[in-house]
């Protein structure tokens, strides 16, 4: 493993990949800092510019851009209260009353160190503990992905979803618009009604930015009216109150460590993302906390807690995705399919077939931190400052960069009706409680539940007891029914808390 | 809008689809005989739809019928929709327009109606920047992603 690390780093440092981290880390900031845009959607809209160049750069790249997407939200969230994602809510409310206080310096310079130790932390547990898993999962025949596939599905949809049938209806409708083509195990045609465009099926990048981009910018147009908030970097004419002490870090030192597990245990649990991981961390710091009460008016250990937790979520997310072929969120599935893109299929064979890329791509996962830190810490001013440019200016240019991207995938005009048609029902999904981000995950992984199925028939025949004859299976089932019945708990739990608050409010 | 009422007839909607996948033989080509068919897994998918999509309508229908009180996430803020719709047609008449008029000459115009969409009566930076962000598209793509977008072909 030591030989292929160097290996990887000797591949990273090339002109090449490192222009792409420099790129990346940018345009994840400034993408990541703009409220209404988030990680997620500067990856979809860089996604295309990556299909030109060697995966390692092109990995690499979009890597960076995550990374930095997932800092980069928590400078809206400080400066101006607007977290562009659920994970940063609670940086936003330690960070804007720091800011208030006139110490943005302070909030800024502790979420960067936090996020970037959070995000150092994962990748190693990521370099260290994917491969073993791999090997391991590498003894799985087709049957124990079959329900291994059918566990993803059942965790991904009942955590994620807003109730446990929308997010298996969001999943399941996934699994549908996958199965429209040419079916690759039969050569039928599916769902294609005489259509000739339909038989490869819904273009991949099309499909993506309608479904998680473009309504994000409908969401914007429909919220025109707000007025727009200025983000400015508040000074106190005390320097100490611009910037983190070594002595400030090390006394949150413990917080990050302890969050960053809690982040990368999360992360490498399909379903429950950053939000949930940002919670935890959040919540296990103030409980332990010898200062509880400063928690929600100011904290630094409180912003630690949660970006470091946020931030860790990114390098353990890809652990069941890059062993298992599992994306455990959104970003996951994203990346997911631009891993399938390049030509690098993820799964266990990955770090037997591409050894020298995906070390090259976790050696890039880890510089990519050092060049977060430099640019950010030094750019603080430039990315406020580009931010904070009207939404007029951003959104018109983000729509010409999904159309652009849409046809770059293809050079179809077609991709752009796919485009047009997956924005309108990406929109309609999220009115009416339905997650995109299921559906993703659901579309991605039916084609290999398929292969999977109808190879694991091949063996048993119509001994179809023996499906159940793997220690495997028992144990997916078991888990399914687990996460099933706690999420069902969680919910209720949860109804019972709002139903109780609302009674004392009334 | 009560999210509720969109519910039921969603709901309605895909069961009626997925008993069509299930009763169709119609909607498979060709094809060669495998252990699963080509329609196992669609057929199974289309089952598990028909309840999902009931459970999260008979929810919907039997708050709906008791008249009980909207959570929030059941409602649906329909302020500022006429704008998401102009959005959409910008967008069709975008992508009708790119074949024939080219996208050097059609993307300048889009994204200055986007700009007066949003709010924006900057004229000139929009302007500037309306013609200037399409040059810089088409020039990078064509020369380092070797991406021809489509042009002028009225003549």
């Amino acid at each position: 493993m030591i030989e292929n690390i160097i290996g990887g780093f000797s591949s990273i440092l090339a002109v090449g990949p490192i222009l792409g981290i420099i790129a990346g880390v940018i345009v994840g900031i400034v993408f990541g800092a703009i409220p209404g845009i988030s990680a997620i959607m500067a990856i979809a809209i860089i996604l295309p510019l990556t299909f030109y160049v060697d995966p390692i750069i092109g990995i690499t790249m979009l890597l960076a851009v995550y990374k930095a997407g997932i800092y980069g939200g928590s400078i809206s969230a400080i400066l101006i209260n607007t977290p562009g994602a659920a994970a940063s809510f609670l940086t936003a409310v330690d960070g804007n009353a720091l800011t208030k206080a006139g110490k943005s310096g302070k909030a800024l310079d502790i979420s960067l160190f936090s996020s970037v130790s959070g995000e150092v932390i994962a990748t190693l547990v990521l370099i260290l503990v994917a491969a073993p898993i791999s090997a391991i999962s590498l003894q799985a025949g087709p049957i124990e992905k079959v329900f291994l596939l059918l566990f993803a599905f059942t965790v991904i949809s009942t955590l994620a979803g807003q109730s446990i049938s929308r997010g298996l209806l969001s999943c399941t409708l996934g699994m549908l618009f996958a199965m429209v083509g040419l079916s690759t195990i039969t050569g039928a045609s599916r769902f294609t009604f005489g259509i000739t465009e339909l038989m490869s099926g819904f273009t991949f990048t099309p499909m993506l930015i309608g479904i998680l981009v473009m309504p994000e910018v409908l969401n914007v147009v429909r919220q025109r009216k707000k007025s727009h908030s200025d983000m400015a970097i508040t000074r106190s004419p005390n320097p100490a109150d611009n910037r983190i002490s070594w002595k400030e870090y090390r006394s949150v030192f413990g917080t990050i460590l302890k969050s960053s597990g809690i982040g990368t245990f999360i992360g490498a649990l399909p379903g429950l993302g950053s939000s949930t991981a940002a919670f935890m961390a959040y919540g296990e710091a103030k409980r332990t906390s010898k200062k509880p009460e400063e928690y929600g008016k100011g904290s630094i250990e409180g912003i630690a807690a949660a970006e470091s937790a946020n931030n860790a979520v990114c390098g353990s997310s890809l652990i069941p995705m890059l062993t298992l072929s599992i994306p455990g969120d959104d970003v996951a599935a994203l990346l997911m399919g631009a891993f399938l893109i390049h030509g690098l299929t993820p799964g266990p064979l990955i770090f037997f077939e591409h050894t020298e890329t995906i070390y090259a791509i976790f050696a890039g996962f880890l510089i990519t931190d050092l060049f977060l830190l430099g640019i950010a810490k030094s750019g603080f001013s430039f990315f406020v400052k580009v931010a904070s440019l009207r939404r007029y200016y951003i959104f018109p240019c983000v729509t010409i960069f999904a159309f652009t991207g849409a046809f770059t995938a293809g050079q179809n005009m077609n991709d752009i009706l796919i485009l047009i048609g997956f924005t309108v029902m990406g929109y309609g999904m999220r009115l009416v409680g339905l997650n995109p981000a299921i559906f993703i995950i659901g579309f991605i992984l039916t084609p290999y539940l398929e292969q999977n199925l109808d190879q694991a028939l091949a063996i048993v025949g119509t001994d179809y007891h023996l499906l159940f004859a793997s220690p495997f299976s028992w144990v997916f089932i078991a888990l399914s029914i687990f996460f099933v019945y706690s999420s069902v708990y969680m919910k209720k739990k949860k109804a019972g808390n709002s139903t109780q608050a609302q009674e004392v409010t009334s | 809008m009560d999210r509720r009422k969109i519910d039921v007839v969603l709901s309605t909607l895909l069961i009626i689809i997925s008993v069509i996948i299930l009763t169709n033989d119609n909607l498979v080509e060709g094809g060669v005989e495998t252990e699963l068919g080509s329609m196992f897994l669609p057929r199974i998918v289309a089952g598990l739809i028909i309840i999902f999509a009931a459970v999260m309508g008979i929810e919907s229908l039997l708050k709906l019928l008791r008249q009980a009180k909207q959570e929030e996430s059941e409602i649906i803020v329909t302020q500022g929709f006429s704008g998401v719709l102009v959005y959409i047609g910008i967008f069709i008449a975008y992508w009708l327009a790119v074949p024939h008029v080219g996208f050097l000459v059609a993307t300048p115009f889009v994204m200055f109606s986007v700009a007066v969409l949003l709010g924006g009566r900057n004229w000139i930076p929009i302007t500037l920047v309306s013609v200037i962000t399409p040059l810089l598209i088409f020039y990078g793509s064509s020369h380092f992603l070797r991406v021809y977008l489509p042009t002028w072909t009225l003549s």
